[in-house]
């Protein structure tokens, strides 16, 4: 008897997982129904007044269908809340009205007005169908500001990490993104939710998902650490996945009893965990704040015959990557830099964000070809002839976040007529005329840039330029 | 009049090389050759190659080396891969095992020996603790011999692969397979993949250059450094230390730069005529090997010359100009990178040490060759880095496997010397600059350093990490041989994410 009702039950969950795809009949099927009675209205398309009938039979055969894989989907339990409920009366309106269309035909009494309700009753049931499967923020997504690729998410900064609630500030805005969408108010697979404390320690289908204090007996966060072509990881590959420093701060939660209500000077802070900590009390997330070096707006092609002309000169010009149209030019093997050749980058200067011009005979005066190249972030003048005189005329570069200046002639001096630089995060100053003693002035006007001035030495030890002898030799 | 003799002897010349190619056998020979082509071309096309799925090659026989884009933009634009042929001891580097120490001198348990398999290890052998002393270092706090000074004043721009593990146990094998995919023959190496993705900057240069040091090439001989079935224009170019950096590349004694233009002209103006006549992509392959090899004549000798730079460097690298040594060949690979050339490696031979004499001990030959290296691997960091090139050169460390926790005991006896037997279950291997996240470690073995515990690292993901270094998903970098699709990683690899920045 048991085994008979546990297969029942395997059955209608089966059944019910065609709801995917049977919803698309009644959808499609209907629509079809309504746009062929509205044409037949008119004397050209009269013949087709005969197939709204049928259609109409069987958009309301599969609308009926659609209601009860449906409602054996629910049952799985994998689904809750109101965006379900509404779904499945809106889609039992549908089915009724269906019907109420289909016996109006029959009696040869089209009504416009059920048609058109019915049209936009399949709308909105269609909405939030798509609303479960996707998150009820797909479809206007495209219009809010987030942009997928961002480099850096804006979060809100917590004022004093050691004061904050563990829970409450660092963990539960981690599941809020990474875990709610499939184990929240909406969805629950697996039974599991996850958006209070104790349904998160009821755990779910399988058990228990978290045992304070003991990771490796804690579901959720073996099933994250689980390699990704497992079937088992979450979040679902589709998913966008925790970074490591959300990773790390939930493993330090459950490794620290899981707690729910202390704060975060109430545990014990590991030193790996310390800096993680404290990149919240920062805007944005630390680790995703890497230094990026190929912007994130796409650009349009570059001209060909001038990508041509470049390459026909010895220039090692290629896209970044292969489907970027942003650009990289290495004049390594080009001999006998002139203006002319910089004059050839013109016509690239929205693409060009990567330029090597080291061991060049670059000189000042050629400097003002580079200035126009507004879009560089990486730009490298090692051993050329640039002073303080031509340095200046690379202000404009606002993008720039590489600057390779080793071996010139450039002065601190020279260097500050770069201050509307602000996105500078590496210069490189090695064998130039500032000294390492100017790096806290430098420091100030640069304020994002690590400045590497040189010049390592490695100790001299005596074992460097001697060997061990064998002693059995002696 | 002798002129006219010889224009007509050329003429005549041309003629019968031209009728040559319209032979009755070769017309057969082609035509049978051209069918066979055809047939097999469709049937391979309908045993399911698809030509439109399989990814494109990237072989461009007009210009082989040109710079290509990869596939996403990767952090790495250059690789020096620093091989220590002949296997170090990871337990007198890197791998901090105290338990080994107190194991000292007692046989070794039963249950390690139970269904393994020793190169040279018989019977029951005992146990040989670390023959060094380790520290923390770095803010990191990686554990480091005092084999290795130099190196632990820039433990945080490294990050240690603790478990890395291989299938081979014997040289040759276990170098192919590190530096090929495969520990049989002919498998393109690392660097001819690397080559064959991205080309080179340098058009004057070669984009692969092999560098050795320590008297011998590495077991496994020049495959390591093939191409296999890639073009061979993508096989690494071997340069010397000492004398002409590649043989006969001065002009010999009476031909003049003029004249060895002159001639490469010519022998390229009949081969483009070959092509205008065959089509064979093959013709436009030699005409811009014969470009480049003259070319190199002049860049090859001059970025191979290490006597030019200043005194500062000497001392950092500890290079001696004229001798071959390793920091020789590191001090040119840091050139070489500079000169926009793309992969760069580096086999030094002599650190397999059995125990069979002083120079082959882990307590003195080991420690002797840490001295020849330890310097200038860390000057090669630290000026890459001064340098604004250590973001975007990777450098990886390694070897072709471990050492034994065990005392070698060959043929059931006792060595003259402490030595480890070769060990394919546990070693260390390391990365630093490139997108590698400095001060982070991945992976562990077991108190003794003899199994794996975590983070098991194979051959193939470290080649996919410098692919992915690179900007190339290891999965897609593909060539077509033998009716299908052939990759660095074979079936495997995965990333090492956990120690990319």
């Amino acid at each position: 008897m048991i085994i008979s009702s546990v297969i029942l039950e395997n059955i209608t969950e089966f059944i019910g997982r065609f709801h995917p795809v049977l919803v698309h009949l009644p959808i499609g099927v209907l629509l079809v129904a309504a746009l062929f009675q509205w044409l037949s209205s008119k004397e050209k398309y009269q013949s087709l007044s005969i197939a709204v009938s049928i259609a109409l039979f069987w958009g309301m055969i599969s609308a009926i269908l659609s209601c009860i894989s449906g409602y054996l989907l629910s049952n799985s339990g994998d689904y809750d809340g109101d965006l379900i409920s509404n779904h499945q009366w809106f889609g039992i309106a549908v089915a009724n009205i269906s019907i109420l269309a289909y016996g109006l035909n029959r009696r040869k009494k089209d009504n416009i007005w059920v048609t058109g309700l019915m049209v936009l009753l399949i709308i909105i049931t269609g909405h939030l169908g798509g609303s479960i499967t996707h998150g009820s923020d797909y479809l206007f997504k495209a219009f809010s500001n987030s942009d997928s690729n961002a480099i850096t998410t804006k979060r809100i900064p917590i004022p004093d990490i050691n004061e904050a609630l563990v829970y409450n500030d660092v963990i539960r805005p981690i599941l809020t993104a990474k875990c709610y969408k499939c184990h929240g108010p909406d969805k629950q697979k697996g039974k599991l939710r996850l958006d209070m404390p104790d349904l998160i320690l009821k755990g779910g289908k399988g058990g228990l998902v978290l045992v304070g204090g003991k990771v490796d007996e804690s579901e959720l966060i073996k099933r994250i650490l689980l390699a990704k072509d497992s079937d088992d990881h979450m979040p679902p590959l589709e998913q966008p996945q925790l970074t490591k420093s959300e990773l790390d701060l939930l493993h330090w939660w459950v490794s620290s009893g899981a707690d729910f209500n202390k704060k975060v000077n109430a545990l014990v802070q590991t030193d790996k965990i310390k800096p993680v900590l404290l990149a919240l009390q920062s805007e944005e997330v630390k680790e995703e704040l890497k230094l990026s070096d190929v912007p994130a707006e796409s650009v349009e092609i570059a001209d060909a015959g001038a990508i041509k002309q470049l390459q026909e000169r010895g220039i090692a010009l290629t896209a970044v990557a292969q489907n970027s149209n942003y650009l990289f030019a290495n004049f390594v093997a080009v001999e006998g830099l002139t203006e002319k050749d910089l004059q050839l980058l013109d016509p690239i200067r929205k693409q060009l964000i990567w330029l090597k011009l080291g061991d060049s005979n670059l000189k000042d005066q050629m400097l003002g070809s580079i200035s126009a190249l507004s879009s560089l972030t990486r730009l490298s003048l090692e051993r050329t002839a640039i002073t303080d005189q031509g340095i200046g005329q690379l202000k404009n570069l606002e993008k720039l976040q590489y600057l390779n200046l080793l071996g010139t002639k450039v002065s601190a001096k020279g260097l500050e007529q770069l201050k509307s630089l602000k996105e500078l995060r590496q210069i490189f100053l090695f064998q130039t005329s500032i000294k390492p003693e100017e790096a806290e002035q430098l420091k100030k006007i640069f304020p994002k840039a690590m400045i590497d001035f040189g010049g390592y030495k490695l100790q001299f030890l005596e074992s460097d330029t001697t060997e061990l002898k064998d002693p059995k030799l002696k | 009049m002798k002129n006219e003799i010889l224009i007509q002897r050329l003429l005549k010349e041309a003629e019968q090389a031209a009728l040559q190619q319209h032979t009755r056998r070769h017309f057969l020979k082609e035509s049978a050759m051209g069918f066979g082509a055809l047939a097999l071309g469709s049937l391979l096309g309908s045993c399911g190659t698809n030509s439109s799925e399989a990814s494109s090659s990237l072989f461009d026989a007009s210009n082989p080396l040109a710079p290509r884009s990869p596939m996403f933009p990767g952090k790495a634009k250059s690789v020096i891969y620093l091989h220590m042929a002949g296997a170090p001891s990871q337990l007198e580097l890197f791998s901090y095992k105290p338990e080994l120490a107190k194991l000292d001198g007692q046989d070794c348990p039963q249950s390690l020996l139970e269904g393994k398999k020793f190169a040279f290890i018989r019977g029951v052998p005992k146990m040989l603790g670390p023959q060094a002393k380790f520290k923390q270092y770095g803010q990191s706090g990686l554990w480091l011999s005092d084999n290795l000074p130099h190196l632990s004043t820039v433990a945080d721009e490294i990050a240690m692969l603790n478990a890395v593990t291989t299938d081979q146990f014997n040289h040759a094998p276990a170098q192919l397979l590190m530096q090929t995919g495969s520990a049989r023959l002919g498998r393109p190496s690392i660097g001819s993949w690397v080559t064959y993705g991205m080309g080179s900057e340098n058009k004057n240069l070669p984009g692969f250059v092999v560098l050795t040091s320590g008297g011998n090439n590495p077991d496994a001989g020049k495959s390591v450094w093939g191409s296999g079935f890639l073009p061979s224009v993508y096989q690494g170019v071997q340069c010397r230390g000492e004398g002409d950096p590649v043989l006969f590349i001065k002009d010999p004694d009476g031909m003049d730069r003029d004249l060895r233009k002159a001639s490469i002209d010519a022998i390229n103006k009949i081969n483009h005529d070959q092509y205008a006549e065959y089509q064979d992509p093959e013709i436009l392959s030699r005409i811009a090997q014969y470009e480049m090899a003259y070319k190199m004549q002049i860049s090859v000798p001059e970025v191979m010359n290490i006597n030019d730079e200043p005194a500062y460097i000497h001392e950092m690298y500890g290079t001696e100009p004229g001798k071959t040594s390793f920091a020789n060949n590191v001090l040119l690979a840091r050139k070489l990178v500079e000169k926009g050339v793309r992969y760069i490696q580096l086999f030094d031979w002599g650190w397999d040490t059995h125990g069979n004499s002083a120079s082959g001990s882990v307590d003195i030959g080991l420690v002797n060759k840490c001295r020849s290296v330890d310097k200038p691997i860390t000057a090669l960091i630290l000026d890459l880095k001064q340098r604004g090139l250590l973001d975007e050169t990777l450098i990886v460390w390694g070897a072709e496997f471990g050492r034994t926790p065990m005392q070698e005991n060959r043929e059931g006896k006792d060595m003259p010397y402490k030595g480890r037997d070769h060990h394919a279950g546990a070693f260390n291997m390391w990365m630093a600059g490139g997108g590698i996240k400095g001060g982070t470690s991945y992976g562990e073995t077991d108190e003794i350093g003899y199994d794996i515990v975590s983070g098991k690292t194979e051959a193939f993901d470290i080649q996919a990490t410098i692919l992915n270094q690179l900007g190339f998903d290891h999965e897609k970098l593909t060539y077509e041989s033998q009716g299908r699709p052939f990759r660095l990683t074979d079936v495997g690899g995965k990333v090492i994410t956990d120690i990319i920045s």
